[in-house]
């Protein structure tokens, strides 16, 4: 394959197989046909568990995530069984030192391997790139780069209602109307004072005009007024937030006019790092995040930048919404196309992650029945998963106009999509089994809250904590363990035979097909970080909301009544993503009873020998072109 | 608590406080106190280094400045060294508790004074080949950190400034990599070094910096020599920084400022041309004090250059031949002080010259103290020993060689620590108060010897006292997760 000068991956975050199938069976994705006919498609397999992270740091290191030690979003100190993001975190050597952001992925990654080999990389916004990493060429951060508050994504919602209450992720600010309800001071809310933890604040004034359904915006920020219209995604404003008297963090934030009255609302972005003076690095080159600033104006930083609390908080509408998942791809799109043009060799990657995020939000309007629904909701949105795919297919097409014969290019998904219909109390199963205790006088439900606060460590074999893994309270590991270490593998299996083939008692469903342990599923140097235990959830189902973060709620399965209708932490066999190449590849003819199906494994190894380089010694994967 | 003083030989407050590019700088400023720092009179190395660790003033120490009159003869001039101070430094007193110290650079370190730990010698070392550490097998380890340690910059004052340049960031380099040798490998309650590279970066560079000093010459290359070094401490403290623990006070600080050197008075010069200094034959060419004839039996008072004058009156009883009735000493003296602080410009203009009496400005006035000191157009001009001027009082010259500024009487520090609260700017800190200041912070007593004051008065609580460390967990980490989506 010596003749390949230049890889472009295009990540599609979550692109479904079956939806992929059948638009291809339909012809409405032309493109994807053409990279189908030119080189092959393919299923590929996912990571356990199908989490984002997981999965694109398994693509991006070639290993298993025993290898690279991110095993799902979220995971728990357990020394206080507190979780935490798995992506990063913050170390601080001493007071007087900034504090610095380490990546948690680790591994070797493709680029570094290629950097190594004398070879360039163009990497836009892999996850797990926060900090982005040391490596020759460009990488512009991805999942795990926080807003200015330190989350993923907190955002604002301004409103003069009475009764207005923060609802999930979410900061309120109540707006006081004045001068007839035409006008209203408010302010933004920027990052805590990191010593009083106080919220640095910068004011805005509102001038409201109901009339033409528009206000304008005025602030110290730049530009020091912009203009609002209803329903609009406004454009970036930049502001400063004084953090002492000698630091200040700049950020940006844009607005999504609900009403200009006469019940005035108003909603903010997550404030995002300003691309030209971002809090802590987003870029590689430091620089480059600037030149991109210079280049297209400015962007969404945040590692995770579609609105769906907007729309979850029902602050928005699902127009709104796809409003701003198309100025995302736009600008994503913009990013790549900039690469193409002017990198001739190595590899170029740029992950997309809207379809992820839409389906997310858009899968209940294909399902009838989907406990999510509303009455009297409009029809007109079942069909935006399928448009959304469509869009992505010319997105390809566009692509491809900047392929030539010395290019592989790789189209593909890190996981498929299903549905999201109900959701498990996994603590609440542990409890009953006798596995995980109260203490005295709680009973699950309200009482026993969240964060497992009020579990008996000293009576407790096993907790869950995450999207779907279950810890045991190992002695020596847990601060307040139990369980003898040598015990330990056989109360996981237990635990795993105990759960696996769960049935949801209100539909006779299988809920749980199956759950697997450390041993069955991780190996390398840092399986030992990994959870005990990862349940496989049933197509329809997945752990509950409030078993993410340790909650103990009283019943077993509930509805998942919310907007977020669509996930896949579910049985990565039922998820897996898809895998386009303009070039043959194994698997790729549909042959897969001749050779194992492409792994994402493979993919590190497949990029490598396409350019002439050797695999990393740790990379499990084989490359798919031979 | 351990204690880390970086010690910058001549920081300018508003250099060091007024560039947000000096990251590691604002962050300490942010998470302490901050401000500038009083200097003692006169504001020079030797004595000031000394006195903020003895927390005593010059006249206390009895040394008031690199050269101090041995007795009241008209020839005796001694070099201060590290054995010609008697009082109980910073290091001693821990060292009665003890405590161990580090002390690498801190003036007069020549001989290596004597600490529990290790101390390495100043500027005023006259070779690496002389015994220059303490303990002294110390010196090979430092070899064998960065080859050929260096002291100072040997001849500073040069007009060749790259080699200046180079030099400068050499010396400074090289010493933080000692610095970060023994933070890491030391045992130490106390480390404590200073950077005399600052001092000559200033002393070489200023007039390409400033726009206000006389013979500035605007876009030269080296306009920028200065603010390169002080991004260069920056980074060199924000890798020191990486090798201390969290329980570790970090003080900055400086034993006096910086300002525009306008030129130098000549001060023997004028003294001769007032009738005061009598010489036996006024030189053809320019003389230093030393080598004039003076003719003291009808001289009553003369000088020594430097940075700033010490004034002294020959007196009858006390000089072998002194001019001055002892009872007509005061009324004289108050004479002198008037004529000096009359002195004008070049065209005439007030020079603004501040005169001190040392038993005005100092608790105690021990050895032989100038009967005067003089600061000339408060510093901005500097004192010119030599005679030999033909009458001309200010020259734009150096008799010592180029050099571009003068010592100012503010110097600057920050400190934060795990214990002090983030006060920001703190009015009124004097030199002096530095010591107590550090005691109290550490938690150390402070010794009765000590003549400052601690910055915090006592109100320093301790550090353990905190909120409820594990609500501000819970909310942390609802921050952290907000908005992932999948988890409520």
């Amino acid at each position: 394959m010596n003749d390949v000068e230049k890889v472009i991956v295009v990540g599609l975050d979550g692109l479904e197989p079956t939806i992929v199938d059948r638009l291809l069976a339909r012809g409405e994705l032309p493109n994807l046909a053409r990279l189908r006919a030119q080189g092959g498609y393919s299923r590929v397999a996912t990571t356990t568990p199908a989490q984002t992270p997981v999965a694109w740091s398994t693509f991006a290191t070639g290993v298993n995530p025993g290898g690279h030690g991110i095993f799902d979003f979220l995971r728990r100190d357990p020394a206080t069984y507190l979780p935490d993001l798995a992506l990063n975190r913050y170390e601080q050597k001493s007071a007087f030192l900034p504090p610095k952001v380490v990546n948690l992925r680790r591994g070797t990654p493709v680029w570094r391997v290629l950097g190594d080999a004398g070879i360039a990389s163009a990497i836009i916004r892999c996850p797990c790139t926060y900090p982005p990493d040391d490596s020759r060429g460009r990488m512009l951060s991805g999942m795990g780069v926080p807003d200015l508050r330190g989350g993923l994504g907190t955002s604002t919602f301004y409103s003069n209602a009475a009764d207005l209450v923060a609802r999930e992720s979410e900061q309120v600010v109540p707006l006081v109307l004045e001068n007839g309800g035409t006008r209203a001071t408010a302010h933004v809310i920027g990052p805590r004072n990191p010593k009083s933890r106080a919220d640095l604040v910068a004011p805005i004034t509102l001038e409201l005009d109901p009339s033409s359904r528009s206000a304008s915006l005025q602030s110290e920020g730049q530009p020091r007024t912009i203009r609002l219209r209803e329903g609009e995604w406004s454009e970036w404003l930049r502001l400063k937030f004084k953090s002492g008297l000698l630091q200040s963090v700049s950020g940006i934030v844009r607005f999504l006019l609900v009403s200009a009255g006469p019940d005035a609302a108003l909603y903010a972005s997550p404030v995002n790092f300003d691309p030209l003076a971002p809090h802590f690095p987003i870029s590689h080159p430091w620089e480059y995040a600037t030149e991109l600033q210079r280049e297209f104006g400015d962007f969404y930083t945040t590692g995770m930048v579609e609105d769906h609390t907007g729309l979850s908080n029902e602050r928005f509408d699902e127009a709104a919404y796809l409003a701003q998942c198309d100025g995302v791809m736009r600008e994503r799109e913009q990013m790549l196309m900039h690469e193409l043009s002017r990198q001739r060799e190595g590899l170029v990657f740029c992950l997309f992650d809207t379809p992820d995020r839409l389906q997310h939000m858009f899968w209940r309007f294909g399902e009838e029945g989907h406990p999510a629904n509303r009455e009297q909701e409009s029809a007109e949105y079942a069909g935006v998963i399928e448009e959304h795919y469509r869009q992505c297919d010319a997105l390809v097409g566009r692509v491809l106009a900047a392929v030539d014969d010395r290019t592989l290019c790789i189209v593909m998904s890190d996981h498929g999509f299903n549905s999201f219909q109900r959701g498990v109390h996994l603590n609440a199963w542990l409890h009953a089994q006798g596995l995980l205790a109260l203490k005295p006088g709680i009973r699950p439900g309200e009482d026993a809250g969240e964060l497992l606060r009020q579990v008996d460590w000293s009576r407790t074999q096993a907790y869950a904590m995450g999207l779907g893994s279950i810890y045991l309270n190992i002695r020596g590991r847990e601060s307040e363990g139990i369980v003898a270490p040598d015990e330990a593998p056989s109360v996981a299996r237990r635990v795993a035979d105990a759960l696996t083939g769960l049935v949801d008692p209100d539909r006779g469903a299988v809920a749980i097909r199956r759950v697997r342990t450390r041993d069955e599923l991780y190996s390398g140097p840092f399986a030992e970080e990994s959870p005990d235990l990862v349940v496989h959830f049933a197509a329809g189902y997945r752990v509950s909301w409030t078993t993410a973060l340790g909650g103990v709620p009283d019943g077993l399965v509930e509805d998942n009544v919310k907007k977020w209708g669509g996930d896949h932490i579910i049985d990565p066999e039922l998820v897996p993503g898809v895998l386009f190449m303009n070039r043959p590849f194994a698997g790729g003819a549909g042959d897969v009873a001749a050779v194992p199906g492409p792994r994402l494994q493979d993919l590190a190894p497949t990029i490598l020998a396409s350019l002439g380089v050797p695999a990393a010694p740790a990379m499990e994967g084989r490359s798919l072109l031979d | 608590m351990r204690l880390l003083v970086i010690g910058l030989d001549c920081a300018a407050p508003a250099l060091l406080f007024g560039d947000e590019r000096l990251v590691n700088i604002r962050r300490l400023m942010d998470a302490g106190v901050y401000g500038r720092l009083e200097s003692v009179i006169p504001p020079i190395t030797i004595p000031a280094w000394r006195c903020m660790v003895t927390s005593r003033d010059p006249g206390s120490l009895g040394v008031y400045g690199f050269r101090n009159r041995g007795d009241h003869s008209y020839s005796k001039l001694e070099i201060a060294n590290s054995r010609s101070f008697k009082a109980l430094t910073m290091w001693d007193h821990l060292a009665l508790e003890g405590r161990k110290s580090v002390i690498i650079g801190v003036p007069p370190s020549f001989p290596p004074p004597r600490v529990n730990g290790i101390s390495v010698g100043c500027f005023m070392t006259p070779s690496v080949d002389d015994v220059y550490t303490n303990p002294p097998e110390v010196a090979d380890e430092i070899r064998d950190l960065v080859g050929e340690y260096l002291v100072d910059v040997k001849g500073f004052r040069t007009n060749d400034k790259d080699w200046l340049r180079e030099q400068i960031f050499e010396m400074s380099r090289k010493q933080f990599t000692v610095v970060r040798h023994y933070v890491e490998h030391a045992e130490w309650d106390y480390f404590h070094f200073v950077n005399i590279a600052l001092d000559r970066v200033h002393h070489g560079f200023w007039k390409y910096m400033d726009p206000s000093h006389p013979d500035h010459e605007p876009d030269s290359p080296w306009r920028d020599v200065i603010s390169d070094f002080y991004l260069h401490l920056d980074e060199e403290i924000g890798k020191l920084l990486e090798l201390v623990d969290s329980e570790t006070a970090v003080l900055v600080v400086s034993d006096h400022g910086a300002q525009a050197l306008h030129g130098g008075f000549c001060v023997n010069e004028w003294l001769v041309k007032e009738g005061l200094l009598v010489l036996e034959e006024y030189p053809d060419t320019v003389t230093p004090f030393g080598k004039l004839k003076v003719d003291w039996t009808r001289t009553t008072v003369w000088s020594e250059g430097g940075y700033y004058a010490r004034v002294f009156l020959n007196v009858e009883g006390r000089e072998p031949t002194g001019a001055i009735p002892a009872a007509s000493y005061e009324s004289f003296r108050d004479e002198i002080a008037r004529k000096l602080a009359a002195i004008t410009g070049p065209a005439g203009e007030p020079l603004g010259t501040l005169v001190f009496k040392p038993q005005e400005i100092y608790r105690e006035v021990r050895n032989v103290a100038p009967d005067l000191i003089a600061h000339f157009g408060a510093l901005d001009w500097r004192s010119i020993g030599g005679v030999g001027y033909q009458g001309v009082l200010h020259v734009r010259e150096n008799d010592t060689g180029p050099d571009d500024c003068n010592h100012a009487q503010f110097g600057a520090f920050i400190l934060a620590a795990p214990n002090v609260p983030a006060l920001g700017e703190m009015q009124g800190a004097r030199l002096l108060d530095i010591a107590p200041t550090l005691c109290e912070v550490g938690g150390y007593e402070i010794p009765d010897s000590f003549q400052g004051r601690s910055l915090f008065d006592g109100s320093l609580r301790d550090a353990s006292t905190g909120g409820d460390l594990s609500a501000e967990g819970e909310e942390i980490i609802r921050q952290r997760l907000s908005g992932l989506g999948y988890i409520s």
